[in-house]
């Protein structure tokens, strides 16, 4: 897995950087994943409807629909769409952007103080959002998966607003 | 010359052992032999008819079957609800009256005289156990299992400073004593529940393997790092009252809903407070299993509630059996043994120990919060009631 990962990592870092926050940016994770999956096949299922929100200047809201072994839907989200995602995880770009660096540095693995559970068990500075603590707990019942998700960002470059 | 050892001819027998007590084989010869003998006379008539020659074939009979309705696959497979969807074997029983192994929606009514039945079956009620994510679980727990051999990057496993590696040797040797029982208590109902509620025998046997994983993962864990330390009275007071729970559906909610409950905030902190990229692999795949269990508890409490006959009554019965259950997990949960170790590690060592306690102060807050929040979620609401106190005993 880290082998293929740093592979393709190379191989994404020829490629035009993509920014975050955007959806270009999501939709590539959701690519990356669809592309990897016997190691989702090795994960197991994850059905679940995430959404991942930046707040402050920059701010942009998405809504990732996880479906068996892929990422079959990805969608900056809409009005008519609060009710969609089973959990929102919600941070300023700040947040995001220290995850996304700590990943890329890691070839794949966040140091151990940006993993996503770790920014979030506090509440902060990653927000759990959720009406329902069934729905809500579903971010934990498929953890790994999310966090791979976004690991996956080492495979190419990321770049972000500047201040 | 030296005279040399006895060879084994020469050494005298062994007296018997008798594995099993006397009077137990006595009493199953009995019970096969004399007074249970529908068998015999089924043996006698298979003999007659094989030494005429003769066929019976009564098996492909299908009159009575549900045969030809086949099951198609949906894109994960043939699933529980894609089986459940051909008329009529996704038809369960309010109670269980079939108390032996004949499967539902099998031709069995013909040969309900010649059955055995089984007292151990005696969790008859749907209410009892069955929740609507029970197949959901099912098949997610099938798909996301993991391997506490192969799957931690064990030879990553760095040794820590000595209070660091002893509170997490702690907190490891802590989570082996409660997961034992994690699986003991779906292991002690399993057997209890009749074949009808297949589904659920079959989450029930993941989340046996489950704990079994946890357990084994944890102790492994510790030995590696140094070594197990301490078993904790608190703990054991806890982990007795879930075994001995007086019905499935209170156990399951000891267990399930408030233990779990807390277990898995304890396996968040695990993870938020690992020193090693192994200890973060090791929570975070816990987590995940133990999330499963919590929620087949919710939603097993709240199809009990909202099925049972006497709402009000079933209510009054679980905040009596809460009111308990809240105090001696309140025990376990207050415990030196836990308590310590995890300050250690949130503060960073243990002379941050009074740190470590303060954020350990908020975990308690949010757990509680998320705790009431499921009860709310499966329509028993604590919020009035609830005998664990909102704010950490050490803040007050």
């Amino acid at each position: 897995m880290a082998d293929a990962q740093e592979e393709s990592a190379v191989q994404g870092k020829n490629a035009e950087p993509l920014e975050f926050p955007s959806l270009a940016w999501f939709e590539r994770l959701a690519a990356l994943m669809n592309d990897n999956r016997a190691r989702q096949e090795k994960l197991g299922y994850v059905d679940c409807v995430a959404g991942f929100s930046v707040t402050g200047t920059r701010a942009l809201a998405v809504q990732v629909t996880f479906d068996e072994f892929e990422a079959t839907d990805v969608r900056v989200t809409g009005e008519t769409d609060s009710n969609r995602a089973d959990f929102t995880l919600e941070a300023e770009l700040e947040t995001w952007q220290a995850m996304i660096e700590s990943i890329a540095a890691g070839n794949g693995r966040p140091a151990l103080d940006q993993t996503l559970n770790r920014l979030s068990h506090m509440g902060t500075p990653l927000h759990l959002l959720s009406d329902d603590p069934l729905r809500r707990d579903m971010y934990f019942r498929f953890n790994q998966s999310l966090q791979e998700f976004f690991n996956a960002s080492a495979a190419f470059t990321t770049s972000f607003p500047t201040s | 010359m030296s005279k040399p050892a006895a060879s084994p001819t020469d050494l005298s027998p062994l007296p018997p052992e008798h594995a099993v007590p006397e009077e137990s084989l006595e009493s199953y010869e009995l019970a096969f032999g004399q007074q249970m003998t529908t068998w015999a006379e089924i043996l006698n008539d298979n003999g007659e008819r094989l030494q005429a020659g003769r066929f019976s074939l009564h098996w492909m009979e299908t009159d009575k079957a549900n045969w030809g309705r086949r099951a198609k696959p949906s894109s994960r497979g043939m699933t529980y609800a894609d089986t459940n969807r051909v008329e009529p074997y996704g038809q369960m029983p309010e109670k269980a009256e079939w108390l032996n192994f004949a499967p539902r929606g099998s031709v069995r009514d013909p040969y309900a005289q010649r059955m055995p039945v089984l007292s151990a079956y005696d969790v008859v009620d749907r209410n009892e156990l069955w929740a609507e994510n029970v197949i959901t679980l099912y098949e997610e727990a099938k798909a996301r299992q993991w391997n506490a051999t192969r799957d931690i990057p064990w030879d990553e496993l760095k040794s820590l400073p000595e209070d660091l590696e002893k509170a997490t040797c702690q907190l490891c040797t802590f989570l082996t004593e409660v997961e034992f029982v994690a699986g003991d208590f779906p292991a002690k109902w399993l057997y209890r529940i009749p074949q009808d509620f297949l589904e659920v025998k079959s989450f029930l046997a993941t989340q046996l393997m489950d704990e079994a994983r946890h357990q084994e993962v944890f102790r492994k864990r510790a030995i590696a790092g140094g070594g197990l330390l301490h078993a904790s009275p608190g703990f054991e007071w806890a982990l007795k009252a879930i075994m001995e729970a007086p019905s499935h559906t209170m156990g399951t909610f000891l267990l399930n809903l408030l233990g779990e409950g807390l277990v898995l905030s304890i396996f968040r902190s695990g993870e938020m407070i690992a020193k090693t990229h192994v200890d973060k692999e090791i929570f975070r795949l816990c987590l995940q299993d133990e999330a499963r269990h919590v929620s087949y508890g919710v939603m097993e409490l709240k199809n009990h509630l909202d099925n049972v006959p006497d709402r009000d009554a079933a209510l009054e019965d679980m905040h009596r059996f809460a009111d308990v259950g809240e105090m001696v997990i309140l025990t376990a949960f207050t415990e030196a043994a836990l308590i310590e170790p995890l300050a250690i590690l949130l503060g960073g060592g243990v002379n941050r120990i009074e740190q470590g306690l303060e954020q350990a102060g908020a975990l308690w807050g949010n757990f509680i919060e998320e705790y009431l929040g499921r009860c709310r979620r499966a329509g028993f609401d604590r919020s009035e009631r609830c005998g664990i106190p909102t704010q950490a005993p050490w803040l007050q």
